[in-house]
């Protein structure tokens, strides 16, 4: 059982009775939002074999050209690097809206993509012309190495971790009804690709056990404001609806959390407080109706025995309250909530929501299929599969795993063009957001910065809070506030020094 | 052990038949031919050697 290594709530007011001064999205619901994926690599097709971390140093070539490192970030605010393990990983930029945060996830998948082909080329110089180079965004692989996509959200910092634990982590662990990629294993189809994966539940302790859901003590941001959630539990997806609505509720739960601390009352979410979470996770996970019942905690505080009090309930009992819960907030006060999202319509949401629930009640996959990962691979293996047919296990994986191929997979694509799958983004906002960093938050100066430092030449390193010049001028910027979108007078500075010396070369 | 991935009776897996509405008979149809289409779509893919391709992907595991 790891120590819970946390640096201790702080309370909404400061020790000495003042209120310290706060950012000023501190007292509104706003977030800031980002994606981190791991991706997986192999080729095949070579005339010998090159393993895993040979194609991902191969990929990260140009990089390390251009950065002198396999860690950089981009000009769109991204930082892009070469993960222990081989694993090529792309974290987002900073956004306050799921939309955003969805485009900058595409950008980093078409980041990643144009690395391969060119990986592909070198590659198929060396092992002949047949060798294909590919990158799973997914989150197992072949031998049982886990790997994530994680799903950075900023949160309050007076909500304490045992609040969080006990009443975001149901919502979580039921949420793979619908975010779950889905995954062929030998003993069936599973709703998540993490489920068989996961170690603890919430934890402060980062790489040995692998919890479900983690706060950091670096937030990136003013330690006394905020606490950056780590969500690790997630699945990496293809569904662009499915990323989105992944943010979106998970946003719009922790909204209810927050404000409930805030106004020091419950927020009946503990009243679906789990037993055993890993237990249950694992148990949802094998259900793609959403009807096995799951234990509930003995002690869910006060007013909620009255749910479910024999004390268990199902994935989609526990998905129902949670948006019961969240629609009634919203509906006593939506001005407050709606503006918490600049670009995305919150009642539509919940409308979305509720007709994903209502569909999973159904068990009716053929119209889940242009949403959810899980239904859009079961159908299509059910259609290779069906008509008294039995469908190869070995093919089941490989259907499984070129659905995650961003590079050279076949059944993604496939369900794209025959209109088969939703989309949100067109083509033209991915590039734009390959190129462009959100502008309502740090991220814009980050991007900036970069694309300012790549052009004149200049060395350069960033990390989330600070960018720094070091030739041909030295120069540092500190952004505390992950809302501020500048530009401050001391980015305008470096940036004016930078030009400066520039044209003095 | 072969997988067996069981058909659901839902609305859009149904073969067309003469028990439905003539709307809902035609969107099954068109499900089932996009769906159709997407097979021809992937038929290269369905006859590479599925073992070769699974077995060739082999990471650590991540943070």
């Amino acid at each position: 059982m790891p120590q819970l290594r946390d640096s201790g709530t702080h309370a909404l007011t400061g020790s000495d009775g003042v209120d310290a001064p706060r950012s000023p999205q501190y007292g509104t619901g706003e977030r800031i939002f980002g994606i981190e994926t791991e991706y997986g690599v192999s080729m095949t097709g070579g005339e010998r074999r090159i393993d895993a971390r040979q194609v991902a140093a191969t990929m990260f070539l140009p990089v390390v050209a251009q950065a002198r490192s396999t860690n950089t970030y981009l000009r769109n605010g991204a930082r892009l690097y070469l993960d222990v393990g081989s694993h090529p990983e792309y974290a987002t930029a900073e956004t306050r809206d799921p939309l955003d945060a969805l485009e900058q996830d595409l950008a980093g998948e078409s980041v990643i993509r144009k690395l391969a082909l060119q990986a592909q080329e070198r590659i198929r110089a060396k092992v002949g012309e047949h060798a294909m180079v590919h990158v799973f965004k997914n989150n197992v692989d072949s031998a049982g190495h886990a790997f994530g996509c994680h799903e950075n959200y900023l949160v309050r910092r007076y909500v304490p971790l045992p609040v969080i634990e006990r009443e975001l982590l149901p919502f979580l662990i039921t949420r793979q009804l619908f975010s779950g990629a889905g995954r062929v294993t030998d003993h069936g189809f599973e709703l998540s690709q993490r489920a068989d994966y996961l170690d603890e539940a919430v934890s402060s302790a980062t790489t040995r056990a692998r919890p479900m859901v983690n706060t950091r003590d670096e937030p990136h941001a003013d330690p006394d404001q905020f606490r950056r959630l780590h969500v690790i539990i997630g699945d990496s997806n293809r569904s662009q609806f499915v990323t989105f609505m992944k943010l979106a509720t998970t946003h719009l739960v922790l909204g209810v959390i927050e404000s409930s601390v805030r106004a020091g009352r419950a927020s009946g979410f503990q009243a679906c407080t789990l037993a055993d979470p890993n237990l249950a996770n694992r148990a949802i996970s094998r259900d793609i109706t959403g009807r096995t019942a799951v234990r509930l905690a003995v002690d869910r505080g006060d007013g909620n025995a009255a749910w479910h009090p024999e004390g268990s309930a199902s994935a989609l009992e526990i998905q129902q309250y949670y948006l019961d819960i969240v629609r009634k907030a919203v509906t006593a006060d939506p001005d407050s909530v709606s503006g918490t999202l600049p670009r995305t319509d919150v009642s539509r949401v919940l409308d979305d929501w509720q007709e994903l629930l209502d569909l999973i009640a159904a068990n009716d996959v053929a119209a889940l299929a242009d949403r959810l990962d899980w239904a859009a691979k079961y159908r299509l293996l059910s259609a290779l599969g069906g008509h008294g047919r039995r469908i190869d296990p070995w093919r089941a994986q490989q259907l499984d795993m070129d659905y995650h191929d961003i590079v050279n997979g076949s059944v993604y694509p496939a369900l794209v063009r025959r209109g088969m799958m939703r989309v949100l983004v067109s083509e033209q906002d991915v590039g734009r957001a390959v190129d462009r960093p959100p502008a309502d938050t740090r991220a814009a100066m980050r991007g900036q910065f970069v694309r300012e430092a790549m052009w004149r030449g200049a060395r350069y390193s960033c990390d989330w809070t600070r960018l720094t010049l070091s030739e041909p001028v030295h120069g540092e910027v500190v952004m505390l506030d992950p809302f501020d979108a500048g530009p401050s007078p001391a980015f305008d500075e470096v940036l004016a020094r930078l030009e400066k010396s520039a044209s003095q070369a | 052990m072969p997988q067996e991935f069981a058909q659901g009776r839902a609305r859009g897996e149904q073969r067309a038949d003469d028990s439905q509405q003539p709307l809902e008979r035609a969107q099954a149809e068109t499900q089932t031919d996009a769906l159709d289409q997407v097979l021809d779509d992937i038929a290269s893919t369905l006859e590479t050697n599925a073992q070769d391709y699974v077995n060739s992907f082999v990471q650590q595991g991540g943070q």
